[in-house]
């Protein structure tokens, strides 16, 4: 067991992620192929609006559950929105936050923007601490607009007014998901701004606002739409009692930054924080990679339940980098191209 | 007039060159014959150091030479200008006496040699140095650049931050790092290819990885003496960096074999110490050759010449320039001790987690008379080891061989009071 655990510590997690990544995207854009049901409450961007996606994202479920009366909601509606709650939430706590880093289609189409990004070598770029800390509340503005919009088209809301139900799911309508995920099994009827009142007009033509912002947003910023994705905001009511966990061990952090330094959503607590244990922040995606660049053994480590699965060693810090430095020895195409510039 | 004077400098930097040969070989065989029982794996370090003196560590090889000051000299970017970083930071006395008569009269020793052995040209290669990298450290530190000696050195002003933690620093320092690289391809004539910036960083990782080895031998048995163990990384920043690895992996599996046999130089009773403040570079080793003298063991030590060296790592995330210079420069910023930066509660933290480590029953806090920032510091720090119930000497000293036998009344009366300590 220690021989397998000394293994994994000094494996390059980001590779298996790459390969895990790439499985979750085939299962969750084809899945429907193979006829594979995986319910409605999934927590990540399992996009409907895909006829070939094989579940359902837990958003449109909730828009919809709560899109009711208050008298029906704390009728029988309400135990079906408990339900889904409930089942997201159980889906949820398997994996935590690596529902993001490791399966969301949206992320990954953004990791492979980011690799072909780096291929060209064009630098990305990070927020400064204040933008960080102001733009990182939108997603929960988001998730509360996402709630209260379909509970107002059926309840007046302090008085107002019935909101129209061309909001009918709202986050939907501006959801990159919706326009790009059909796109992959060739289904392009998602492009189209409709034309029927101002509120359609409004809202679709916002979602393909929103769809170019995702494509050049993550050209230049890793990650950049998960900042304000409210799946996100939802996933981290949750987070303290997931089985999956990333934990640090302050005593043994020497600050170096390596840790922020990688970090693809530029959370600063992981280096800066050597108080709390437990150190999922809400944009945290449990990629790992900070573990991964963590020279001190015994310091950032994840663990399922009490199982340890993914640990910081020097030895593996050590093995990681240094297998780049045979990669670089072998004399292949790559001498050719640098040579070149 | 002027000759006179011409001659009475080349005869104080020959003097120096020649009483600086016999300070280190005076060391080295106090060193060597230290004990009956010899690691022969430390014959290289001595090797290199005796060498280092005499100013011969280039003899055969032609290349390009940069000399740094301090710790903060992103080294890697120096291969990569496919130059060699040698640091200068001297711990000569004979050197300290020939820049004395140009400093104020309240100088660190540290400075002073350091200014002495730039001042008399005794450099560690025979080479023409192309030019002589000072961070902005301490206040003596960086105005080394500025005292009028007549004499034409190529100093270049590398800008420090004076704190790590803000964001501001670390934009400020990236930029500086930055500057430092267009300025080596200008005056090395080599340009800083991606590839070779690479190749660098993995150069010394490799060496970060053998000295990590090394200092976590360290914490598991006491194979080594501090003094000889201070020696092997301060010759890090005297000799080519593979050969140096190289060197050093041998030295681990010899000692590893020892301790396999349970054959140790060091008496196991002995009072456990930490040696930590102004850093004892080569051949300034009075203190930890007292201290172990005395029948204490330096376990571990907290030096920008040794321990602060080669410990912190640099993390890229892309590799293309646009990522790995950024990471470099944190490399020499986010994780250093060095007390020039305010606030600076690592250094607190990292002296805590090696009493922790190494099982430290004592602290021995050098100061050098004059370095204002080691001297403040201890304020702080022997606030923080009394609280963790530590005992602490503190020491201020200078280069020269005058105050031994104070040294030596102290010293033993400390470590015999820890050994008291251990009985009750």
């Amino acid at each position: 067991m220690n021989k397998l655990q000394k293994h994994i510590n000094n494996s390059n997690i980001s590779k298996f992620r790459l390969v895990f990544q790439i499985l979750a995207f085939l299962l969750l854009i084809y899945g429907g192929y193979l006829s594979i049901d995986l319910g409605t409450s999934i927590p990540t961007f399992a996009c409907p609006y895909n006829q070939e996606c094989p579940g359902t994202c837990y958003l449109i479920s909730a828009q919809h559950q709560v899109h009711n009366t208050w008298a029906s909601l704390f009728g029988f509606r309400g135990k079906a929105l408990l339900a889904g709650l409930l089942s997201f939430v159980l889906l949820f706590l398997i994996l935590n936050k690596a529902w993001c880093g490791y399966i969301c289609p949206l992320g990954t189409i953004q990791d492979w923007i980011t690799k072909l990004r780096n291929r060209i070598g064009v630098s990305f770029s990070r927020y400064d601490d204040l933008s960080f800390k102001r733009l990182k509340t939108i997603k929960y503005v988001l998730l509360v607009l996402l709630l209260i919009i379909p509970l107002g088209m059926s309840n007046s809301i302090f008085g107002l007014p019935l909101l129209s139900h061309d909001l009918s799911a709202p986050f939907c309508q501006i959801c990159p998901g919706r326009i790009i995920t059909p796109l992959f099994v060739g289904d392009a009827s998602q492009l189209f701004v409709d034309f029927t009142n101002a509120t359609t007009m409004f809202m679709s033509s916002l979602g393909i606002i929103v769809l170019a912002l995702f494509i050049v947003g993550s050209i230049f910023k890793k990650r950049f739409f998960c900042f304000f994705c409210p799946m996100s905001a939802l996933h981290f009511l949750f987070s303290k009692i997931a089985l999956l966990r990333l934990n640090k061990n302050g005593e043994n952090c020497t600050k170096c930054g390596n840790c922020y330094r990688v970090c693809d959503v530029g959370i600063k607590a992981i280096a800066e924080d050597i108080d709390h244990s437990y150190i999922v922040k809400d944009d945290c995606m449990m990629c790992l990679k900070c573990i991964e660049a963590c020279p001190e053994n015994d310091c950032l480590k994840a663990s399922f339940l009490t199982l340890p699965v993914f640990e910081s060693t020097e030895e593996g810090f050590f093995s990681r980098n240094l297998h780049l430095d045979h990669e670089m020895q072998k004399p292949s195409q790559k001498v050719i191209e640098d040579e070149k510039d | 007039m002027k000759k006179i004077e011409n001659k009475r400098y080349e005869r104080l930097s020959a003097n120096s060159q020649k009483r600086l040969v016999i300070e280190s070989d005076n060391v080295l065989h106090e060193l060597q014959n230290e004990s009956e029982d010899k690691i022969t794996g430390l014959d290289y370090f001595y090797d290199v150091a005796g060498k280092f003196a005499r100013g011969q560590l280039s003899a055969q090889e032609k290349k390009k030479y940069i000399a740094t000051n301090c710790v903060q000299v992103p080294i890697e970017l120096i291969y990569a200008a496919d130059a060699i970083p040698i640091r200068i930071c001297s711990g000569a006395y004979s050197m300290s006496q020939a820049g004395d008569g140009l400093l104020p009269a309240k100088s660190c020793s540290l400075v002073s040699a350091t200014f002495g052995a730039i001042y008399t040209n005794s450099f560690p290669v025979d080479q023409e140095i192309l030019s002589i990298i000072t961070p902005t450290t301490c206040d003596q530190k960086k105005k080394l650049s500025e005292i009028p000696t007549g004499i034409d050195q190529p100093f270049y002003t590398l800008e420090l931050p004076p704190a790590k933690d803000s964001e501001e620093a670390r934009e400020y320092w990236y930029r500086s790092v930055k500057k430092f690289k267009r300025k080596l391809e200008k005056i090395t004539g080599n340009r800083i290819s991606r590839r070779r910036l690479k190749g660098a960083i993995l150069k010394v990782a490799k060496a970060q990885q053998a000295f990590r080895n090394f200092h976590q031998l360290r914490k598991e048995q006491t194979i080594i003496s501090g003094t000889n163990a201070i020696l092997v990384a301060n010759t890090f920043f005297y000799d080519d960096i593979e050969s140096w690895t190289r060197h050093l992996n041998d030295l681990i599996s010899e000692l590893k074999q020892r301790s396999d046999r349970d054959q140790t130089v060091v008496e196991n009773n002995n009072p456990r110490l930490l040696l930590t403040g102004s850093p004892s570079i080569f051949p300034n080793l009075k203190l930890p050759i007292m201290i172990e003298k005395m029948g204490g063991t330096i376990v571990v030590d907290e030096f920008c010449s040794s321990n602060r060296l080669l410990y912190d790592t640099v993390a890229v995330d892309e590799w293309n320039m646009y990522d790995m210079i950024p990471a470099l420069a944190d490399r020499y910023l986010k994780a250093c001790t060095c007390p020039c930066f305010t606030p600076n509660p690592d250094r607190e933290r990292k002296l805590l987690a090696y009493i922790k480590d190494f099982q430290v029953e004592g602290v021995v806090y050098q100061s050098f008379s004059g370095c204002q920032l080691y001297e403040l510091e201890s304020l702080r720090i022997s606030r923080l080891l009394e609280e963790a119930n530590i005992p602490m000497l503190y020491v201020e000293t200078d280069y020269s061989p005058d105050d031994k036998g104070q040294l030596a009344t102290r010293t033993e009366a400390f470590i015999e009071s820890l050994k008291t300590n251990q009985h009750n």
